[in-house]
């Protein structure tokens, strides 16, 4: 658990690769929408959620429960990925958990924002970035996002927030706040990847996996935004760092979402996405394309992950694909607490 | 460093005009040990992983002994060669 010394590649994408066979499968997951969320707590206590269930099991029941222990979960298990790791493959795994850190700070404004009250908040903080418990328990007894903005200062989001607060004190909308979060996160990233830098070298993969993270990222704002015809200026939540577009073209692409989608079934990761833009195509509806995006970004990384077998890519794929994971079980469990048919809380679902 | 080459090229020179500076079975034992320090180059990595799979399932033992010494056939296959070459005094 060092950023000192050679990468360790071997020995962390043994463990993933061995973790991520015994990830829920389709089989899993059709057992899980048959079940209530009692069941589903107790099915999760029989995998690798087994410790975080056991912990909690005294303290909360059903739907919290499972919300409380995919977190926990998670938090656990990208902390192990990190005490494995060495080197540089450490420094950009950090790096790359911070995508928690942005999580959480969005909740913690959400939650002022909505007045939500603190242990609902908590309940969402996924304690698996930079920030430790007792800055997570900081942030939230702050009182206003005022507090929240001058807590952060020092952290990677200091210059990005300062200017987006008076947006929000203008506006009265968290919008910027987010966007600034969000901008800081994958900026800080800094994928671009020194001239000098192999095709193969640590650098350049670690690179190719961001940019394309950063481009569905931007593909999916753009769509949004297409979608939904508000006027808003698209560059302003444009992610610098991807090959898909270019900020100064985001106005036009936005504006007419035929040029937009052929834009992306015409580049690099046309193939990827032809799914996905064929569901937009029949459907019309952006979920579904939402989530074939999710699908194609879990195969690119995949693809990469089987390319480049001793590099950072296994080890991000994995993270991905862990995540889906949570997603998937508390779409169900929140899906059967509300009552959804086996249909419906399947069409929320991403699988591969 | 200048001087101990000479001085080797020296004894080299003394010990006699028709042997060779490294004889056939010198030569032999050089790529025996070349290859010994490839194997274990090899199995640095293959053991890490094998290592990393045991901790998650110590099942795996087996079958990551196996793969470990696997690059041990290269010293062996080596080892050959000290026995083809001849010795020729």
């Amino acid at each position: 658990m060092s950023a000192s010394g050679p990468a360790n590649y071997e020995y962390v994408v043994a463990r993933i690769r061995h973790r991520r066979a015994g990830l829920f499968g389709d089989d899993e997951y059709r057992k899980l929408l048959r079940m209530g969320t009692g069941e589903i707590a107790r099915f999760m206590e029989d995998s690798t959620y087994k410790d975080a269930v056991d912990s909690l099991a005294s303290r909360h029941r059903g739907m919290d429960l499972v919300e409380y222990a995919l977190n926990e979960g998670l938090a656990a298990e990208f902390d192990a990925l990190l005490s494995w790791s060495e080197g540089r493959l450490y420094d950009q795994l950090a790096k790359y958990l911070r995508k928690f850190d942005a999580w959480n700070v969005k909740t913690v404004f959400r939650g002022l924002y909505s007045h939500a009250d603190t242990d609902a908040v908590r309940a969402d903080l996924v304690d698996a970035g930079e920030f430790d418990a007792a800055f997570l328990d900081e942030l939230l007894s702050a009182d206003s996002v005022e507090t929240v903005v001058d807590a952060l200062s020092g952290t990677i989001f200091d210059t990005y927030l300062e200017p987006a607060f008076a947006d929000y004190e203008a506006e009265d909308s968290l919008v910027p706040l987010e966007n600034a979060v969000d901008r800081a996160y994958y900026e800080n990233l800094n994928p671009s990847q020194p001239a000098t830098a192999a095709q193969d070298s640590p650098e350049a993969l670690y690179a190719e996996f961001l940019t394309a993270e950063i481009d569905f990222r931007n593909a999916r704002n753009a769509l949004r935004l297409a979608r939904s015809g508000v006027s808003v200026d698209p560059a302003a939540y444009f992610i610098e760092g991807g090959t898909l577009f270019e900020a100064s073209e985001m106005t036009t692409l936005v504006e007419r979402q035929s040029d937009l989608v052929s834009r992306i079934q015409d580049s690099t990761y046309g193939d990827e996405l032809s799914t996905a833009l064929t569901a937009l195509e029949e459907s019309d509806s952006l979920i579904g394309f939402e989530h074939a995006l999710d699908r194609a970004l879990l195969s690119y990384s995949d693809h990469l992950s089987y390319v480049y077998p001793t590099s950072v890519c296994p080890v991000l794929a994995y993270v991905l694909a862990k995540e889906r994971e949570v997603d998937n079980i508390r779409a169900i469990a929140r899906g059967r607490e509300a009552g959804m048919s086996e249909d419906e809380i399947q069409a929320e679902l991403v699988m591969l | 460093m200048f001087e101990t080459f000479t001085q080797l090229s020296t004894i080299l020179a003394e010990t006699g005009s028709n042997m060779p500076a490294i004889t056939p079975k010198a030569a032999a034992a050089l790529a025996v040990g070349l290859a010994a320090l490839a194997a274990g180059y090899a199995e640095r990595g293959i053991g890490s992983a094998a290592v990393g799979a045991i901790a998650e399932d110590p099942d795996l033992f087996g079958t990551g002994l196996i793969l470990t010494v696997l690059p041990e056939t290269l010293v062996i296959l080596a080892l050959v060669v000290v026995f083809v070459v001849p010795t020729p005094f």
